[in-house]
């Protein structure tokens, strides 16, 4: 059977495309779901420039400055970073001790969450929690590493006979 | 219709895209190395900047065919199918850009999502062009539409280098540019900095063949509402009783995408 290049293939399709519902008329109902998702972009829009002007733009205080506004933070939550002192690391029962150092300044720092997998002595940490007393009581540690990429086996190609190059 | 030549170029960038999408693949997976401080997790470098890229590169190209349109010596409704098929890739590309980046915080950060500068102005560039497109779907004429979303795609533009900025005028727990520092040298070794350019350059490969794809479908759908207004014209002058007069008057509502203005 030879089926014209106009003719629907399914008894139940129709067969003239010209009795298709033209598209060219915008709908109310289409205006209106424009305008709805405008309204939720603008919205959308509006939370993350108050979430950005509340965070970002002093999203931590190292820890020299920290240290240097004690008395003006009391204990008020914020971001602190520095960097994790080697051999001061002790793990306890529900999180870490350690302190952190930025500018020879350093700040003791009792963690009660489970720290990151990359968490480690000379890393770059951003804490969140608040000061009690001389002590960062820290719930949160988010790992800053680096934007130095380095091979970590730079040596497991190059063997000739055994011998490293 | 599509000239053989688009088609010809289309296809060869849809090969280009699976080949070397293939090869950085198989580079960052296998040949690579892992990172002295990363370990296994370094891989996503492969994927996470190049897609970012591919998103500036979408932007940048929208506001150029905004300009081209909003110019009125190069004003052709093409530059704007241009602008909008450009802009959805970039879309796409800016969503996959917060969810590999979210896929890489989480393991390596400790967390899937932080409000920092890099990760706020990123998700705000995300919405804005959301809103770019919601805007094109507002009724209006084509040109009226052309030029409000021109205009819009321009304004959205501003924060491309903010983003790439954000690491370096703002503090963020976002690692800085590892190539496109402001010392200019790339941080990354050996065969890393090699497959990251093989990243780079397949994921624009893939763009380029999407952005083409999308063009496409752009002008047919654009064909398509040109006959349907022949044809709703042709219906409404065999009316009995519509004279010709009365067709002038309803001349304002037919206009409604037709890009016959330009």
């Amino acid at each position: 059977m030879v089926q014209s290049v106009s003719g629907g293939t399914g008894s139940d399709q129709p067969a003239n495309s010209s009795k298709a519902k033209p598209r060219v008329l915008p709908s109310r109902r289409r205006a209106r779901r424009a305008w709805l998702t405008l309204g939720i972009v603008v919205v959308a829009i509006g939370v993350l420039l108050y979430k950005g002007l509340g965070n970002s733009l002093v999203y931590f205080r190292t820890a020299s400055e920290a240290v240097q506004d004690r008395a003006q933070l009391g204990n008020r939550t914020f971001r602190l970073e520095g960097v994790v002192v080697p051999g001061s690391v002790h793990a306890t029962g529900t999180g870490v001790d350690f302190s952190v150092e930025s500018s020879n300044v350093f700040v003791q720092v009792h963690d009660t969450a489970n720290p990151p997998q990359l968490f480690q002595p000379n890393i770059p940490v951003v804490l969140v929690g608040h000061f009690q007393g001389n002590i960062f009581l820290s719930n949160q540690i988010m790992v800053k590493h680096s934007a130095n990429y380095v091979a970590a086996h730079p040596d497991r190609v190059a063997t000739v006979n055994g011998k490293k190059l | 219709m599509e000239s053989k030549r688009y088609k010809r170029v289309r296809r060869a960038a849809g090969i280009a895209s699976l080949l070397s999408v293939a090869v950085t693949v198989i580079l960052g997976l296998w040949v690579t190395p892992p990172d002295v401080v990363q370990g296994q997790l370094v891989r996503l470098i492969y994927v996470h900047p190049p897609v970012a890229w591919v998103a500036y590169l979408a932007y940048g190209v929208t506001s150029i065919a905004s300009i081209l349109y909003l110019w009125k010596r190069t004003r052709n409704l093409r530059w704007d199918l241009l602008a909008v098929s450009s802009a959805e890739v970039g879309v796409i590309f800016t969503g996959l850009t917060l969810i590999t980046g979210s896929i890489w915080g989480r393991p390596a950060w400790g967390v899937w999502w932080t409000w920092d500068a890099r990760l706020t102005t990123t998700a705000l560039l995300f919405v804005l062009y959301l809103g770019y497109l919601a805007l094109r779907r507002v009724p209006a004429d084509s040109h009226q539409r052309a030029v409000r979303s021109a205009i819009a795609g321009l304004i959205a533009f501003i924060d491309v280098p903010i983003v790439h900025q954000s690491v370096v005028w703002w503090r963020t727990l976002h690692q800085g540019a590892t190539v496109l520092n402001p010392s200019l040298s790339p941080k990354i070794h050996g065969e890393m900095a090699t497959t990251l350019l093989i990243g780079f350059i397949s994921f624009t490969f893939v763009y380029i063949w999407m952005l083409m794809q999308r063009y496409q479908i752009a002008d047919l759908e654009q064909r398509v509402l040109d006959v349907e207004l022949e044809q709703l014209i042709k219906e409404r002058r065999n009316e009995p009783g519509v004279g010709s007069s009365q067709i002038e008057s309803t001349e304002d509502v037919d206009n409604a995408d037709q890009p016959s203005k330009v």
